[in-house]
């Protein structure tokens, strides 16, 4: 798996590449066009002073680019998001699924935070994506606020990852109860209180146990104001022997959580370990280089408290 | 050589580097017209035949105080006195520099005080089609009254900033809805009012946010649309372009997490080269185009600083800023082909200036040739 692809930039996805394609958005008629199965097509409207309604966006896009053979999808962002919430656009990928069998990639609600601040974006019940998406490998949701998950089983989904200033609980425990037996890739960003994030050691039990996550390679638990409490529980979880690469990278991760990771279950089998965005002494730091030499170890962008403040990476 | 005369403040950097840049191209170092001088009423000497630079007060405490009153320099406010102050002193110099035979004023008083007043600099441009966000019309006298025009323009995302302010000063970045509210800003409220601070800051209380407002607008507002900006790693950008006497030589990007890109806000330089790989040869062409003729509305002015922002789509553009005094970017050689290669900004002025005013003088090379990729 390539790591490298998945970052804390809060990106909006408008150039480069996702899923291994180039990113391109529907052109004016008459513009040439990639292949539909060659592109990660982003679709979006103005989230200020839309010109077009998503509805009419995406109409247009079905009705220009052959929909059975686009691989990824990017939603952007839809007209005020930060008022209305995502239910629409949700609604309409899963009306037309069907016209979209080869899709096996979906970023949904890539907006940057130029566009619309990650709490502000009115998430809603994303469960019709992975209903609605039997194949889909891969599925990222931007976004915490007003989001909702009902546990699901989903046979194919290899890679899921939920952006947020604030998950929550209620998401964590529906990912915690849903069966991934595909999934070897979780990213959560559990955020903070203030904006939502009120996720507690109960929520997490099921990730942890690993149960109904067969096939996971990588977990990420990250972007918490309690991360410290986030590793000490990892560092007891019976699904870390199964994990290849560990994220608990973006939060207020102390000394305290980083001494339970030394002294919980070895995790000197991990190939990667990423605990950027930190506040660890470099006493703490040096212990950590020396315990993990042999491994990818990232301890970059360490953090100064704001007089009492710690701050998650993400969170407004 | 005729002799070159500069109103700043003695000693603060625009006014050294400028000196410097006169010396590499041979000559005579500029005296320096104080702006405390200026600004206390006393009589301003001016050599017959001097070309007269006017550049920014700068931080200097004194002259901080002479144009806004007595205060902690970091207060956020008196941006109306500030302003009255400032195009009182630059009109004292317009008259002096009038009064000595054969002197010039390398600026355009009209040109310098309508880049000091946001509105009309931003009226300005959208007259002569130069691409703005749109801004609210008319004086916006405070909070309650600015949720109401938000509200019947139907924008939920505005830049507020104080009509004379500099350097972000006061600027909030306000998102709005219902008694929802975010603001980021740098000035924070202390006892006594509001102060700057080299943090941005983010306000979600609305009563918190009104007070903010309120404070701000005693001395004007300007409300612009909210344009959201193209970012680069994470970081939101815009362009500082200098353009000198019609072509833009000199460019910076400022990358921020936050929606202020200032430098001394936590900002950082980004990667030039990236972003021009981002828009391609012909999108990039278009942002100096688009910069030229930002420029070119203010005729009398040899440099200004243009502030241009992307779109988060990297196609469309707008300028946020014309600066009248945007030059201070030390270290900064110019842009290839932009015709001041090897030459800071400050650089890229004088060898205008000798271009101008002193055809037998000996730097020969006029600064380019008017708009490039026209």
């Amino acid at each position: 798996m390539d790591y490298s692809e998945f970052n804390d930039d809060v990106d909006g996805l408008y150039r480069g590449e996702y899923a291994g394609l180039p990113i391109v958005s529907l052109r004016p008629p008459g513009a040439p066009m990639p292949g539909a199965g060659e592109a990660a097509w982003r679709v979006s409207v103005r989230v200020y002073s839309a010109k077009e309604t998503f509805e009419e966006h995406f109409a247009r896009f079905t009705e220009t680019v052959d929909t059975t053979e686009v691989r990824a999808l990017i939603i952007g962002g839809w007209a005020e998001a930060y008022d209305k919430d995502a239910s629409g656009p949700i609604r309409l990928l899963a009306e037309n699924a069907a016209r979209f069998p080869a899709l096996r990639s979906l970023f949904f609600a890539a907006m940057p935070q130029e566009e619309c601040e990650i709490s502000w974006i009115q998430q809603s019940d994303v469960t019709p994506l992975l209903e609605s998406f039997p194949l889909l490998e891969r599925l990222e949701v931007r976004g915490g606020t007003g989001l909702e998950l009902r546990p699901v089983r989903h046979e194919h989904l290899r890679i899921l990852r939920f952006e947020a200033g604030g998950l929550p609980a209620s998401v964590v425990r529906a990912v915690g109860m849903s069966e991934f037996p595909a999934l070897e890739y979780l990213e959560l960003w559990l955020g903070t209180s203030d904006y939502g994030g009120e996720t507690t050691a109960p929520d997490l039990e099921n990730i942890l146990s690993g149960e109904r996550l067969p096939a996971l390679r990588h977990l990420g638990l990250q972007n918490s104001e309690i991360q410290d409490e986030v590793a000490a529980l990892v560092a007891s979880a019976p699904v870390v022997a199964r994990l290849e690469s560990l994220s608990l990278s973006m939060g207020v991760l102390t000394d305290e959580g980083a001494e339970a990771l030394l002294s919980g279950v070895p995790l000197t089998h991990l190939k990667r370990l990423d605990l950027h965005h930190h506040y660890l002494t470099d006493a703490m730091v040096e212990r950590l280089t020396a315990t993990f030499s042999g491994i990818w170890l990232d301890v970059s962008d360490r953090q100064e408290p704001d007089g009492e403040q710690r701050y998650v990476a993400v969170a407004e | 050589m005729r002799a070159l005369a500069v109103v700043g403040t003695p000693g603060d950097r625009r006014v050294t580097m400028f000196a410097d840049a006169c010396a590499r191209q041979g000559l005579e170092e500029p005296a320096v017209v104080p702006w405390t001088s200026v600004l206390r009423g006393e009589e301003i000497g001016i050599a017959p035949e001097t070309l007269v630079r006017i550049d920014s007060p700068g931080e200097d405490a004194e002259a901080d105080a002479l144009l806004r009153g007595p205060g902690e320099p970091s207060r956020v406010g008196g941006g109306a006195r500030w302003y009255a102050g400032f195009v009182a002193g630059i009109t004292r110099v317009l008259r002096a520099v009038a009064a000595t035979p054969g002197a010039v004023l390398l600026a355009d008083v009209e040109d310098v005080s309508v880049m000091f007043d946001k509105r009309r600099c931003h009226a300005r441009l959208a007259a002569a089609g130069v691409p703005v966000p749109p801004a609210l019309p008319g004086p916006v006298g405070g909070y309650a009254e600015l949720r109401e025009r938000m509200g019947e323009a139907r924008w939920g995302r505005v830049f507020v900033k104080p009509a004379h302010g500099s350097s972000a000063s006061g600027v909030v970045a306000l998102h709005a809805s219902g008694r929802r509210v975010r603001a980021v800003t740098s000035a924070a409220r202390v006892s006594g009012g509001l102060r700057n601070c080299l943090r941005v800051r983010c306000y979600e209380d609305e009563t918190e946010v009104a007070a903010i407002v309120d404070a701000l607008a005693a001395d004007g507002l300007h409300v612009e649309r909210w344009f959201p900006k193209a970012s680069l790693e994470g970081r939101a950008i815009d362009l500082r372009v200098v353009v000198v006497d019609g072509t833009p030589t000199h460019a910076v990007v400022r990358a921020s997490r936050s929606p202020m890109t200032n430098l001394h806000l936590g900002g950082v330089r980004g990667d030039l080269g990236a972003v021009e790989a981002a828009l391609g040869p012909r999108g990039w062409e278009a942002a100096l185009e688009v910069c030229a003729r930002a420029a070119a509305r203010f005729p009398g002015s040899l440099a200004v600083g243009v502030d241009l922002m992307i779109g988060v789509d990297w196609r469309e553009f707008a300028v946020a800023e014309v600066n009248a005094f945007g030059d201070l970017l030390p270290g900064l050689e110019g842009l290839p082909g932009g015709g001041a290669e090897g030459l800071d900004t400050y650089g890229a002025q004088v060898r205008a200036i000798l271009a101008r005013h002193d055809p037998a003088g000996r730097a020969r090379v006029p600064v380019g040739n008017g708009r490039r990729g026209a």
